[in-house]
C-alpha cells in the first residue's frame, strides 16, 4: 500500500517536473534522408490478436516502422498524426507497422482506449526489444521509412509530426517510384 | 506571465556573464536556468554550435517510481535513485550529422574534481545479468542523429543528491568535435530522506 501511495505520488509530481520540460517538446517536421539505404532487417511478431505479421508480408508497398512504447511522451504526441497520415495514404499502396517495446496489448489497449484519433495501422508487439536491436534503434521513438524495394531510405530520431506537407511529399515520392 | 519571462531573461543573462567569465572555450555555450514553479525543480537548457540540451532535475523518488512502474526489483531501482539524474532532451539543430558519446562528456565539482556519466550501456549491462530486460527511459549513451533529430531519457551521474558541479559536453558536428560547458548544475535533493 505504501509502495503503491509512493509511484502514484511520485508519477503525479512526475507530471508537474517534466510536464512541460517534455511532454511538450516540438516535434520534427521531416525525415531524414540516409546516406547510404540498406536492405530492412526480416522479422515477425505477433499483432495485439497473436498473429504473426512478417515485413515481407509488405514487399512491394512503402512501409513506415515505428518503434514506440506507449510511457514514452514525444510517443504518445505523434501517435494521432501517424493514424491520420496512414488514412490519408492507405490505398495508395502506403501502411504503418508500429513496433511496441516490452509492453503488452492490455497496455497498448489501455492506451489507445484514452486516444482522440483511435489507430487503426497494425500494433506489434517486440517483448524482448529484439527486433529494435536488430534495426539498431537507441532511443524511442524512433522511425524508419522504407521503399516498396525493401530498403530504408529515411529515418528519424525523435517525435515526428507526420501532419507535416514535408513527410506526406517524402512519402509520396517513395509510393510513385517504379 | 510578465514576471516569469523577466526571471528567465535575467537568469539567462546572469548564466550568460557566468559563461563569460569563466572564459576560454566554453564561453559561447547559452545556458537558460528555469525554476518549475509547482515542483521547484530546476532546468537547464544549453545551446551552442549545432546542439541544444535541456537537462531537468529529477527527484529519487520520482526515479523509484518509474523503475518500479516497469517492474524493476527494488535493489535496481533503488540504486539508480542514489545517482544524481536528470531527465535529458537533446536536440540536433545543425542541419548536419551530430554524433556524441556521454563517455567523452565529464563533471567538475567544486573541488576540480572530475567524473563521469554513466552510459545506458552499462546500465543494460548490469541489469541484464539479473534478468532485466527494459532501459528505454535511459538517455542513449551514443548516437548519431542527422537533421532535426532528438531524443530523451535519464542521464545519471554518480554524484550526492544537492552536489553543484559544472558539465562539460562534447559532440562532433560532421565530424569536428565541439566542446561546451554547463556551469553550476545541482543534482535534486533527496526531500524524502530527510523527512
Amino acid at each position: 500500500m505504501k509502495q503503491t501511495i509512493l509511484i502514484l505520488s511520485s508519477i503525479l509530481l512526475m507530471l508537474s517536473c517534466l510536464g512541460t520540460a517534455q511532454a511538450e517538446q516540438p516535434l520534427g517536421h521531416d525525415l531524414a534522408p540516409l546516406p547510404r539505404p540498406y536492405p530492412a532487417p526480416a522479422f515477425t511478431l505477433q499483432d495485439g490478436d497473436g498473429n504473426p505479421i512478417s515485413l515481407a508480408d509488405y514487399k512491394g508497398k512503402v512501409i513506415l516502422l515505428n518503434f514506440w512504447g506507449t510511457w514514452c511522451p514525444p510517443c504518445r504526441h505523434e501517435m494521432p498524426s501517424m493514424e491520420r497520415l496512414y488514412k490519408r495514404q492507405k490505398n495508395k499502396g502506403f501502411v504503418v507497422l508500429a513496433v511496441n517495446q516490452t509492453e503488452t496489448s492490455e497496455d497498448v489497449f489501455i492506451y489507445t482506449s484514452q486516444l482522440s484519433v483511435t489507430p487503426t495501422f497494425k500494433i506489434l508487439y517486440d517483448k524482448n526489444s529484439d527486433v529494435a536491436a536488430k534495426y539498431r534503434v537507441v532511443g524511442l521513438p524512433t522511425t524508419f521509412l522504407i521503399d516498396k524495394k525493401g530498403k530504408i531510405r529515411y529515418r528519424a530520431v525523435g517525435g515526428r509530426d507526420f501532419d507535416s506537407p514535408k513527410v506526406e511529399q517524402q512519402i509520396s515520392s517513395l509510393i510513385s517510384e517504379k | 506571465m510578465k514576471n516569469t519571462h523577466l526571471k528567465r531573461i535575467t537568469t539567462t543573462l546572469l548564466c550568460l556573464l557566468i559563461g563569460v567569465g569563466s572564459g576560454g572555450a566554453f564561453a559561447k555555450t547559452q545556458v537558460t536556468v528555469e525554476k518549475n514553479p509547482k515542483s521547484g525543480m530546476l532546468s537547464w537548457t544549453a545551446t551552442d554550435d549545432g546542439l541544444s540540451i535541456q537537462l531537468v532535475q529529477l527527484l529519487p523518488d520520482f526515479v523509484r517510481a518509474v523503475y518500479a512502474k516497469h517492474g524493476l526489483p527494488a535493489k535496481q531501482y533503488n540504486e539508480i535513485a542514489s545517482y544524481c539524474d536528470f531527465g535529458t532532451i537533446l536536440r540536433n539543430t545543425s542541419g548536419k550529422t551530430l554524433e556524441y558519446d556521454v563517455r567523452d562528456w565529464r563533471t567538475v565539482d567544486s573541488a576540480g574534481a572530475h567524473g563521469r556519466v554513466k552510459p545506458k550501456s552499462q546500465w543494460a549491462e548490469e541489469w541484464r545479468k539479473a534478468g532485466i530486460h527494459f532501459s528505454w527511459t535511459l538517455f542513449p549513451g551514443s548516437g548519431t542523429f542527422y537533421a532535426g533529430d532528438w531524443q530523451q531519457g535519464f542521464t545519471t551521474i554518480k554524484l550526492p543528491h544537492g552536489t553543484s558541479f559544472d558539465l562539460i559536453l562534447k559532440w562532433k558536428i560532421d565530424g569536428v568535435m565541439h566542446t561546451g560547458r554547463i556551469h553550476n548544475m545541482q543534482c535534486a535533493s533527496d526531500v524524502t530522506s530527510t523527512q
